[in-house]
């Protein structure tokens, strides 16, 4: 079929589907280069070959002290009923392993956030506290049963000494749903 | 109003509500790669060497595609990425509800591992690749 005079050529739909996945695959390596970029630039810079959590406390366990390679054993856990008698008596250290967004937006009265994601750097600023009350019952939790932050936190604590750390598996999915007391902000 | 100007209507409405799905993840993923390299790893799919990479390319991919899709020009190839990453996301997705998995996808930014959410999650992507699909075939003829 001949042209008119002034018409444009058309492409054909199969070399139109071609050339829109060639423009898919340099918009994937324009969004690689992108992020690479992105994470340069980053405070929390990543490595580019990943990290479990476990091995991420590990690395930043290893910059409190030097350990063992971490490994996560069942720590011992709690219920409601005992968590909560702790909270109440303010006889126990209550630790919040979630990040701190979380933590700022709602927490059990009187816990400190010691985030599984930031351990060394909040274990650092929470030192002097929590150095005075290695022999005291320590429970820490995380967002609910399915979450691992806790257990994470909790073996990372009986690494650096603590003696009685205990995991509250409800965490604050159940604490909540309970309709019980909470503090919100960076610290209660 | 005529066919051709509700159908060219309908196309417009549809990228847009595409590109503001894929904003809204691309953006929620892009502030926390760490959480969602988290997410890639649950599906045990990936080798460690490339989980990292795909958490930080698919958040700009997924901007922007949803960039792509705002502008006329570039429509059609806006629509075909958001087709050929929701048509992944599907079968990832099913691959690890058949594997008997409960995990947080992170499609839509971080939220406590659940089954149900991933069969909802599922089929929010059939509907993407559904409408992706449609706007990809009428910009294309």
């Amino acid at each position: 079929m001949s042209l008119g005079a002034g018409e444009i050529p058309q492409a054909r739909p199969v070399s139109k589907v071609v050339r829109d996945f060639s423009a898919v695959v340099v918009l994937a390596l324009v969004a690689l280069g992108a992020g690479l970029a992105l994470n340069h630039f980053s405070s929390q810079q990543m490595p580019l070959v990943y990290q479990t959590p476990e091995q991420r406390l590990d690395a930043q366990l290893n910059s409190l002290i030097s350990t063992p390679p971490f490994k996560v054993t069942p720590a011992a856990t709690v219920g409601l009923p005992e968590f909560r008698a702790a909270v109440e008596a303010k006889n126990a250290l209550i630790l919040d392993a979630r990040p701190s967004f979380f933590f700022q937006q709602g927490h059990v009265p009187g816990a400190l956030n010691l985030a599984r994601d930031n351990f060394a750097a909040d274990y650092r600023a929470l030192e002097p506290t929590l150095k005075t009350q290695l022999d005291r019952p320590v429970f820490v939790y995380c967002s609910g049963g399915a979450c691992h932050d806790s257990k994470l936190v909790a073996n990372a604590l009986l690494s650096l000494g603590f003696a009685n750390v205990s995991v509250y598996t409800g965490g604050w999915d159940e604490w909540s749903a309970q309709g019980l007391p909470v503090a919100t902000g960076r610290a209660s | 109003m005529n066919r051709t100007t509700l159908e060219k209507g309908l196309l417009i409405a549809g990228s847009l509500v595409i590109a503001a799905v894929f904003a809204y993840a691309g953006f929620n993923k892009i502030t926390d790669p760490s959480d969602f390299a988290d997410n890639i790893f649950g599906f045990a799919i990936l080798p460690p060497a490339l989980i990292n990479l795909l958490a930080l390319a698919l958040p700009p991919f997924e901007l922007g595609l949803a960039t792509l899709l705002l502008i006329p020009y570039s429509r059609r190839i806006g629509a075909l990425a958001a087709m050929l990453l929701t048509l992944i996301f599907c079968a990832v997705l099913l691959s690890a509800l058949l594997r008997g998995l409960t995990l947080d996808c992170g499609c839509f930014g971080v939220g406590a591992p659940s089954r149900a959410r991933m069969w909802v999650e599922l089929g929010l992507d059939i509907v993407l690749l559904g409408s992706a699909s449609l706007v990809y075939w009428r910009s294309l003829v």
